[in-house]
């Protein structure tokens, strides 16, 4: 039996005997779970175009990239360039795996987390190891490697052409329904890695987080063994981008390093990053709607869409250094706004 | 015996293109400090103004050049250093993002008005034809890029060694605060030296371009070619840049001549990766540019 009950600044619903309020004046909404019931409306009112279920897809699969990012750049206190190595893995694992033995998407999962915490595990000494700029160069060199050795290795990775006949995510005949249920995998995988991610942050782990971003030397001298974190935080993060790139693998099909892992592909991580408001894990969200649509909207103007589209997102920077998500956020300084420098003192 | 001559005979151009590549950028990196992700556009401006000039206004070799030369300083000071760089020079994360943003927005810029079949082409040949190393055979242009190189990189020294300006350019890079309080304008500094790091890249594209691709994007694999430099050489000491070059001109023909060529390009990046990791001050460990 469900009621309705008007109260003075409150809609009461009563589910037979349970209680749930919802506070009218706005400063108490919950703006996540409204946020999140927008999101999840958006696949059903476009469910008659592929071409926007592609482009929502796209953009919560970079907010599944964005978000695990922002948590490692607080964690690790470094600036991470190459994201997109993860992807790569994940997703060549995903491809490899389903190419040549037809495995479904549920069985390259586990393999693809299981690649991805390898090299997540090797490579997190590098937050110990390398410092401020370095730490950025290596990262930014490391897919760099990983694209000339998909190049060198054609055989097996076929580095220009890419692999293709990837088992799809789901197939329940119609190509329509696909499309949308893709769509709402994607937004579950969002929704997920949200959660995960937002109540690590709140959580004495984020605060952990939060001390080695703001200084390693005083974390170190307060009794945190910051180099156990740095590394937990940066293979935990790496695994999530690498399931990110076996959803990217599963989605669309084909897989081709030279889509993701070269540097344009980086640029649009980190705008989704800076856009989004720098750190800031909804923010990623934000980011990432943003720049998918900014980019569909300007295919509708012709050729010239390429250089505006860096140029609309390069003035933005400059006049929101705060991101979309930093307008809203001010009202909320008390929060932990984490802060990404390069190179520190 | 051939094969190490050959071998020498590569390492030694190659280091010298390398080095051409890569004189600008470790000069930005030892002065400013900064990683200047918008140093590819130069090479791009380089040709594409020049062939602008030659082609659109119909002048001559030597005006196109000069105007060439007025359009990247007017960038790199106009756009590089006032909007960017003097703004954001302690914001890092808005720095490098802006500054691959304008490089991109250039390349793109450039792509629509000459896309690859406009067919750029420079006449800036100066000796044409090959020589004959044993088998190996090299085109005449490539001897020219040496000697440019070594020309460039000559008087770069000693314009640092022994002129005021060098001294000045030297102080900031040793100590930006100390060289405020000695009444030094740091922001002059940057501004010269941003100016002086068109140089090397412009001349050695412009050499190359006879027998190179060109193509919009040309950019980006010179600026990883100059990151890579830089980074073995011990980030902005030119020194270091100057024997990081030929160390990766050896590499890079010992590869290509002893293993395969298609492997070049990874063992430079992964020589660079493990520079960093287990020595990241590079060759020359020094504060100073030289």
């Amino acid at each position: 039996m469900v009621r309705f009950e008007h109260k003075r600044a409150e809609l009461v619903i009563w589910l037979g005997d349970l209680k749930l309020g919802w506070s009218i004046e706005p400063r108490y909404w919950r703006n996540p779970l409204l946020g999140m019931a927008l999101l999840a409306m958006l696949p059903l009112a476009f469910s008659g175009r592929p071409d926007f279920l592609t482009l929502i897809t796209t953009a919560n699969a970079f907010a599944c990239i964005a978000m695990p990012l922002a948590w490692q750049m607080t964690g690790t206190g470094r600036l991470n360039f190459g994201p997109q190595l993860f992807v790569g893995i994940g997703g060549y694992t995903a491809a490899l795996i389903s190419v040549h033995w037809g495995w479904g998407p549920w069985a390259t999962l586990p393999m693809a987390v299981l690649v991805g915490l390898f090299f997540a595990a090797l490579f997190s000494p590098l937050t110990t190891l390398a410092k401020g700029l370095y730490f950025s160069l290596i990262t930014l060199v490391l897919p760099l490697i990983f694209l000339e050795l998909t190049y060198y290795f054609t055989g097996i990775f076929k580095g220009e052409t890419g692999l293709f006949g990837i088992a799809p995510l789901v197939n329940l005949g119609r190509i329509k329904t696909n499309y949308i249920v893709s769509a709402y995998m994607s937004l579950v995988l969002l929704m997920v890695f949200l959660f995960v991610v937002f109540r690590i942050m709140q959580s004495r782990y984020g605060l952990y987080a939060a001390a080695i971003n703001d200084d390693e030397e005083i974390a170190e001298v307060m009794g945190l063994n910051i180099n156990v974190w740095k590394v937990i935080c940066f293979t935990i993060t790496s695994v999530m981008i690498a399931v990110t790139g076996w959803f990217m693998a599963h989605y669309f099909g084909t897989f081709a390093g030279v889509t993701f892992l070269p540097l344009p592909f980086m640029l649009k991580i980190l705008l989704v990053v800076m856009i989004g408001g720098r750190g800031g894990i909804y923010g990623a969200i934000y980011g990432a709607y943003f720049v998918v649509i900014l980019e569909k909207l300007l295919t509708v103007i012709g050729p010239t869409s390429h250089f505006l589209f860096p140029l609309i997102l390069l003035i933005l920077l400059f006049v929101l250094p705060e991101g979309i998500y930093g307008m809203i956020r001010r009202h909320r300084y008390r929060e932990y706004y984490p802060t990404i420098r390069v190179r520190r003192r | 015996m051939e094969t190490i001559e050959f071998i020498l005979v590569y390492a030694l151009i190659l280091g010298s293109l390398y080095l051409l590549m890569s004189l600008g950028f470790s000069l930005v990196c030892g002065v400013l400090r900064i990683f200047h992700l918008g140093y590819g556009v130069i090479f791009v401006l380089a040709v594409y103004g020049v062939w602008m000039f030659m082609n659109d206004l119909g002048t001559g070799m030597l005006p196109a050049l000069i105007g060439m030369f007025v359009i990247q300083i007017l960038f790199t000071l106009g756009v590089v250093y006032y909007i960017i760089v003097k703004r954001y020079v302690e914001q890092e994360e808005i720095l490098l993002t802006s500054l691959l943003l304008v490089a991109l927005v250039i390349e793109e810029l450039i792509n629509h008005l000459y896309p690859v079949t406009a067919g750029v082409n420079i006449p800036t040949t100066i000796l044409s034809g090959v020589t004959k190393v044993g088998a190996a055979t090299i085109p005449n242009q490539m001897f020219v890029v040496a000697a440019l190189a070594a020309m460039i990189t000559s008087a770069f020294v000693l314009f640092l060694l022994k002129t005021r300006w060098g001294y000045i350019i030297r102080a900031v890079s040793q100590s930006t605060r100390s060289a405020r309080l000695m009444g030094v304008k740091v922001e002059r500094v940057y501004a010269v030296a941003l100016v002086l790091s068109i140089i090397p890249p412009t001349v050695c594209i412009l050499v190359i371009s006879p027998i190179w691709s060109i193509e919009p994007y040309l950019g980006t694999p010179f600026l990883e070619t100059a990151i890579l430099v830089s980074i073995l050489g011990g980030l902005g000491n030119l020194r270091g840049t100057v024997i990081a070059s030929f160390i990766v001109g050896l590499v890079a023909s010992s590869v290509a001549f002893l293993i395969n060529p298609r492997l070049v390009g990874l063992a430079i990046l992964v020589m660079v990766f493990f520079v960093l990791v287990f020595r990241p001050e590079g060759i020359a460990r020094s504060e100073s540019l030289w």
